[in-house]
């Protein structure tokens, strides 16, 4: 009986050493790509991928007929690409917020970081290096770093079909709470990063919007080149 | 600040069925069947000949519409096409939206009515006249197609290119002349069909001459139940509607040379609605009606000094008013009130001072006046004046060229003044082959609706809509109340409208390449500056916003239109046509060609710059356009068949990747093929019987189409009493 839980112990721990091996080793690792609707940040070389991070879910419309949800945003840490506590925003553990179509950055009136950010047209891949004489912007509502509305900003807003689309060639040049540099691209606004079709329910429009898809590669070593 | 995102909300109205028609049908179909056998032995008197033997050669056409002139078709050096009464019955057609969009290069729009797309402009862009004048009463620039009955209707003559140098604004697309029957010879006919949807249209018509007197009188009476094509849905596509439209002609003969005629036309149309207004996922039901009203009074003082010299003067009067109430389970009632004017003295000299010259001048006074709570109120008067003379003279200096060249100069009491020159030149190689070409400038003046306009939609995202003349005080009085967040860039562009310019070119050429085949084309280009349109000048703290009218854009519109007609065999003949349309944003053409401002998405959703080449230009437009008609008619046994194919191409609908303009990657309606045919005998004892059915093939796109039924049919009968012999 002993000697059963002793080989079955040896075992577990050479299955535990080569499971800890394998995710030390970073040859090759297989990343399920399949965006299934669920939150699920991977990275590709210099590039993480977020999928669907919500902004904040809709619970109600406004007498005019707009979307609100609780009001509060929910926070991004681009360097440790993970969702940061709502409770820990009077801090510098978060970089970028999303609630509905807006995005905030750690600084100004958002946040206690020394963030900033401003909208650079492009693609993506096109922006090696942040142009020296670039200038962040800061939060100080009702104007953003990242400007809100429709075609101002990140996104276009289709009345007629009532649908949120990202403005192609925009990306936004983040200065992290702590100071560092990052490039997002947002690429879908919808669940599963698929946009309802234009003969779609408003219903359905609704509940799957504020699903993020975005893209980004941060620099860590606080350069200004990607 | 999370909801900017509705930034745009547009009221969606959404026309819902409703459900208690059905016990009604019944009645109504034995109630039209009463109605065919009165209305047929009320006429059934002794018949005679009315049988329009044979189609007349299309050279023998004579056209109005193209130099306010009589001339033949053949001699008019600019596009002109002509439908004849014939054609229009054999298509089955009602209204004249029926028989339009069966025409080569010509589109039919949904939305505010059915509007006519010509050359690739949008309706506001084509004058629709009945019997050379205006009609009024367009919603958001469009005129409603669907107001005017083919029943009386004795030929349409359609002119393309810019013809402001003789008819003014609105005419930069072209224009649509419907000429009713003028003949005052002693007739009577009736005629009743039934349809699809119960819908019935009936018209009477009666003429007679008293001695001096010519008299005729006209009576269509419309209805049907409209139609849904989403069976499973409370919307519903077309609204039950109907129509009655009653038009009476004098014609008082002084003697050989002075003449004097009065027309009146009366349209009352009455549309039950059953809405669903779909306000982001809460749909807000309403019920009530719509009513509008159209009268139009056409005095007219001809005299004939000599064979050189002929004058007329011509007094319009028209006038538009329609109104809408609706209630609502929201509680907020719907009360929209619309009522325009227009009034219209003109003389017309021709005069001939040398064989192959014909000067035509004319000169006229417009007085416009609309009220409507669609702006800040409806008791306030808002009122244009236009002062306006024109001049074109007509020369051929040899038989085989012929010179046209006119202009006019339009003086507007609200906006700049237009000038409208034209030019057009023909030259005859012989009977078999012409060419001809024209420039001409277009223009169309500001409407009241961007002028006046102060709308706000309380009920889809608050937004506000206020007229060029309005918005700066309006905002200004919100600004002090604090209400305003932030004022745009294009609040500062704010300032008086200039109307909108066009400089059209066409050139053309008609082969007869065979006694029974011909071939027609002309290529056209349209260069449009100063449009006008909507745009964000404010946001409200509320993050609602509020547009107003700028002159922003620039365009232009181009291609070729092309028809072949061949004539088979004795009474068959195959018609077909094609137009290949390119448009463009100017601005946005520019850009995109220098690149690096414009970005699309590739599969993964990735930005990458987007080509020069995937750009299309201006939405909602095909860029292939076809039809081929088949038409039959017996030699001896009176009946005929007509079949007719009509192809309209993908066109675009919606800005996919959001970049703001239209390219390949974008959401494009499906191309498809309407298949219409018809059948029938046109007996020479004055009976006409005939059936047809339309989009034959069933076709259906509810997004992108929802004012085309599937598959309909219908039955006529149509009886003529006549005492001349044709």
């Amino acid at each position: 009986m002993k000697k059963q839980i002793i080989q079955t112990a040896i075992v577990a721990s050479l299955l535990i050493g080569m499971v800890a091996c394998d995710k030390n080793n970073d040859s090759a690792p297989v990343i399920d790509k399949t965006n299934d609707g669920t939150f699920k940040v991977f990275t590709e070389g210099k590039v993480t991928t977020v999928q669907n991070l919500l902004g904040d879910t809709i619970i109600g419309l406004s007498p005019i007929g707009q979307p609100f949800g609780s009001g509060k945003y929910t926070l991004f840490s681009l360097e440790n690409k993970a969702i940061v506590p709502n409770s820990d925003s009077a801090s510098s553990n978060w970089d970028i917020g999303v609630r509905g179509t807006t995005i905030i950055t750690n600084s100004g009136k958002s946040g206690p970081g020394n963030g900033g950010a401003f909208v650079w047209l492009g693609a993506f891949d096109n922006l090696t290096t942040i142009p020296t004489d670039s200038v962040f912007r800061t939060d100080n509502p009702p104007t953003y770093a990242i400007p809100t509305g429709s075609g101002r900003g990140w996104y276009n807003y289709d009345g007629p079909t009532n649908l949120v689309t990202p403005l192609p060639g925009r990306v936004l040049v983040i200065r992290t709470a702590k100071g560092k540099y990052a490039k997002i691209e947002i690429l879908n606004y919808y669940k599963k990063g698929q946009t309802p079709a234009v003969s779609d329910a408003d219903d359905i429009k609704l509940r799957n919007q504020r699903f993020y898809l975005l893209r980004y590669t941060y620099q860590a070593d606080g350069s200004k080149t990607f | 600040m999370s909801c900017t995102q509705y930034d745009n909300s547009m009221i969606k109205l959404n026309e819902i069925r409703n459900n208690f028609v059905s016990e009604i049908k019944n009645m109504n179909k034995l109630l039209s069947l009463f109605l065919l056998l009165t209305s047929l032995n009320a006429v059934a008197q002794q018949p005679s000949r009315l049988y329009d033997s044979a189609t007349r050669h299309q050279l023998d056409e004579v056209v109005v519409t193209a130099t306010r002139n009589e001339r033949k078709i053949t001699n008019v050096a600019v596009p002109v096409s002509i439908i004849n009464q014939k054609t229009i019955q054999r298509a089955g057609s009602l209204r004249l939206r029926d028989i339009l969009q069966e025409q080569t290069g010509l589109f039919l729009t949904s939305g505010f009515g059915a509007g006519v797309q010509m050359q690739g402009l949008n309706p506001d862009y084509t004058l629709i006249l009945v019997d050379g004048e205006p009609l009024v009463g367009r919603t958001a620039g469009v005129l409603d197609l669907n107001r005017i009955t083919v029943g009386n209707i004795r030929k349409i003559e359609i002119v393309k290119g810019p013809s402001s140098s003789l008819y003014g604004s609105e005419a930069l697309a072209g224009v649509i002349n419907i000429i009713t029957d003028k003949s005052y010879e002693k007739k009577l006919s009736a005629g009743l069909r039934y349809g699809t949807y119960n819908t019935v249209d009936g018209n009477i018509q009666a003429s007679a001459r008293f001695n001096k007197l010519g008299t005729s009188f006209f009576l269509n009476a419309y209805r049907t139940d409209g139609y849904s094509i989403r069976p499973f849905s409370v919307e519903r596509s077309k609204l039950p509607v109907w129509r009655l439209t009653p038009q009476v002609k004098l014609n008082y003969t002084f003697s050989d040379r002075t003449s004097l005629s009065l027309s009146i036309r009366y349209n009352y149309e009455q549309i039950r609605n059953e809405l669903a207004v779909s306000n982001n996922g809460q749909i807000v039901y309403s019920r009530g009606k719509e009513v509008n009203r159209d009268l139009n009074i056409i005095p007219t003082l001809t005299h004939q000094f000599s064979n050189r010299l002929k004058t007329s003067m011509r007094l319009y009067g028209t006038r538009f008013e329609g109104s809408q109430q609706l209630s609502t389970t929201s509680g907020l009632g719907y009360d929209d009130y619309f009522r325009q004017q227009f009034y219209r003295v003109e003389n017309q000299t021709d005069y001939s001072p040398l064989k192959d010259l014909t000067l035509v001048a004319g000169a006229g006074y417009i007085l416009e006046n609309v009220n409507s709570n669609r702006y800040d109120s409806k008791e306030s008067t808002k009122t244009n004046e236009v002062k306006y003379g024109f001049l074109q003279a007509d020369w051929k200096p040899f038989k085989a060229l012929t010179f046209i060249a006119g202009f006019r100069y339009d003086d507007n009491k609200l906006y700049a003044s237009a000038f409208s020159p034209k030019i057009a030149a023909q030259y005859t190689f012989s009977d078999k082959f012409r060419v001809q070409a024209s420039f001409g400038k277009g223009f169309k003046a500001p409407d009241f609706r961007q002028l006046y306009l102060n709308f706000t939609n309380t009920a889809a995202g608050g937004y506000s809509v206020y007229g060029a003349l309005e918005a700066q005080r309006v905002i200004a009085l919100q600004q002090q109340s604090g209400l305003i967040k932030e004022l745009s860039d294009d609040y500062y562009r704010l300032q008086t409208l200039r109307p909108e310019f066009s400089n059209g070119y066409n050139a053309g050429f008609t082969w007869q390449i065979l006694p029974t085949l011909q071939w027609q084309a002309n290529f056209f280009r349209n260069d449009i500056t100063d449009l006008i349109e909507s745009r964000q000048v404010a946001t409200r703290v509320d993050n609602s916003q509020l547009f107003s009218y700028i002159n922003v854009k620039n365009a232009y519109t181009q291609g070729v239109e092309t028809s072949v007609k061949y004539t088979l065999m004795e009474g068959l003949t195959v018609e077909a046509g094609y137009q290949l349309l390119l448009t463009a944003d100017k601005d946005e053409l520019a850009l995109v060609k220098k690149g690096g401002f414009y970005f699309t998405r590739d599969a993964n959703n990735f930005s990458v710059p987007l080509a020069a080449s995937d750009y299309i230009g201006l939405p909602n437009r095909s860029r292939h356009m076809a039809n081929l008609k088949l038409n039959y008619e017996h030699p001896t046994q009176h009946w005929f068949f007509t079949l007719r194919n009509l192809y309209r191409g993908d066109w675009a609908v919606f800005d996919k990747d959001g970049n703001g303009i239209y390219n390949r990657q974008d959401g494009f309606a499906k191309g498809f093929l309407m298949v219409n045919i018809s059948a029938g005998i046109d007996l020479p004892n004055g009976w006409r019987m005939m059936a047809g059915a339309d989009n034959l093939t069933n076709y259906i796109d509810i997004t992108n189409l929802p004012n085309m039924p599937g598959r309909t049919g219908y039955v006529s009968f149509n009886y003529t009493f006549s005492t001349s012999k044709k």
